[in-house]
């Protein structure tokens, strides 16, 4: 038995509207939130970067937890936009923490990274204490590499969340799990060393699609849960007609699906874990509901994660 | 391409139209991708749709947009998957 504590994340102070991108690319701004439903994202400034963001968001989370560095059992970050080739983004939250001798670790799976890590941190937990995961992106460098494209580069935005996954019964207690991976549609999403984003934005959409519904089905259908029985759905924000797409052949209620890509973007592993804090802090995840958490990205991989909230 | 039936071509045409957003082409082997007919959101459904209406469910191993391109290579999709 686990659950979910300490939910927190940091966002870079400047912002990169529509407008900018929109006269880059030729453009209306209108186009931009219509295609993706994102009207601005956060970028960071110089002294900033997704080593500064993860460590806000790792410090954050213990201190929403209570928790000091030294009782943490171990950490986990999920990012595709690591400082270097390795070590990965664990080395840094870690030695800024002081938190070392635990195990550290990084989950490369770009947006699907963030779930993954809670994922994994359930079934750590047990053996080591609590795991802090961390989920942090620097995609607007990324997003700076050449060639740009506009159906990516409108899409992306930087960012860090994070929370503890604690051993034991509390307030958002994690039920069950689903995850799965499918190397075969790999090329479809993928980024080389130094590179620029190369998504196949059809395959991409077809697959999420596709793959979401179904972990979510099965997660619901092992525990006799129909979409109704959900009091929120915080899904990686990737796209918002993605979103509605995948609520509507749900049956998903569009009003308890947590939205905050029109403020953020796409901010890849992150997203999720900056949803999830939103939606605690705004009293949206509610005692006696249940929440599910659900995400699609890079291997191709996706996953659910089925919540009870408690307090 | 041009062996798949009439009756599909017809189905697949009717419901890319449903899913359109710009004019359907006329030719049945025009990309309805470069003419900005489909999008990837529109694909989705113009699928699903048609899964529902011609009985024959896409497996995700076959869900790739290639398949999809036109209103010929789907309807032979259709087809040789009845």
């Amino acid at each position: 038995v686990t659950f979910l504590d300490g939910l927190a994340h940091a966002l870079p102070e400047r912002v990169l509207d529509n407008a900018a991108l929109a006269a880059e690319f030729g453009v209306e701004p209108e186009w931009i939130l219509e295609a993706s439903g994102i009207r601005e994202r956060r970028v960071v400034s110089p002294g900033e970067s997704v080593t500064t963001l993860a460590e806000r968001a790792a410090r954050a989370s213990l201190a929403a937890a209570g928790l000091e560095p030294h009782q943490l059992g171990a950490i986990v970050c999920g990012t595709g936009t690591p400082p270097r080739q390795f070590p990965g983004l664990s080395a840094d939250v870690q030695a800024a923490l002081g938190a070392g001798g635990i195990p550290a670790f990084d989950i490369h799976l770009a947006s699907v990274g963030g779930l993954f890590a809670l994922a994994v941190a359930t079934d750590l937990c047990a053996r080591h204490g609590p795991v802090l995961i961390v989920a942090a992106e620097e995609m607007s460098t990324v997003m700076a590499r050449g060639p740009r494209v506009k159906e990516t580069a409108i899409l992306f935005g930087d960012g860090a969340g994070a929370c503890v996954v604690r051993p034991g019964e509390g307030p958002l207690s994690v039920v069950d799990l689903s995850l799965g991976s499918d190397g075969a549609n790999a090329a479809a999403l993928c980024m080389d060393h130094g590179g620029a984003l190369q998504m196949d934005g059809r395959t991409v959409i077809l697959q999420a699609n596709r793959k979401l519904r179904a972990a979510i089905t099965t997660l619901l259908e092992r525990h006799n849960l129909k979409s109704s029985d959900v009091g929120l759905w915080l899904f990686h924000q990737a796209n918002l007609n993605l979103l509605r797409q995948v609520g509507g052949a749900l049956g998903i209620d569009p009003a308890r699906v947590f939205v905050n890509l029109d403020r953020y973007g796409n901010t890849s592993s992150a997203s999720l874990l900056i949803a999830m804090s939103e939606a605690r802090a705004q009293g949206r995840l509610r005692a006696g509901e249940r929440a599910v958490l659900a995400a699609f990205g890079s291997g191709l991989s996706w996953g659910a994660i089925l919540l009870d909230v408690r307090a | 391409l041009r062996e798949a039936g009439l009756s599909s071509i017809a189905a697949v045409r009717e419901a890319v139209g449903r899913c359109a957003k710009a004019a359907v082409p006329a030719d049945d082997e025009a990309s309805l991708f470069d003419s900005g007919v489909i999008d990837s959101f529109a694909l989705m459904e113009l699928v699903s749709s048609l899964e529902e209406s011609l009985g024959v469910r896409v497996p995700d191993s076959d869900l790739t947009p290639r398949k999809f391109e036109s209103i010929a290579r789907i309807a032979a999709y259709f087809d040789s998957h009845k």
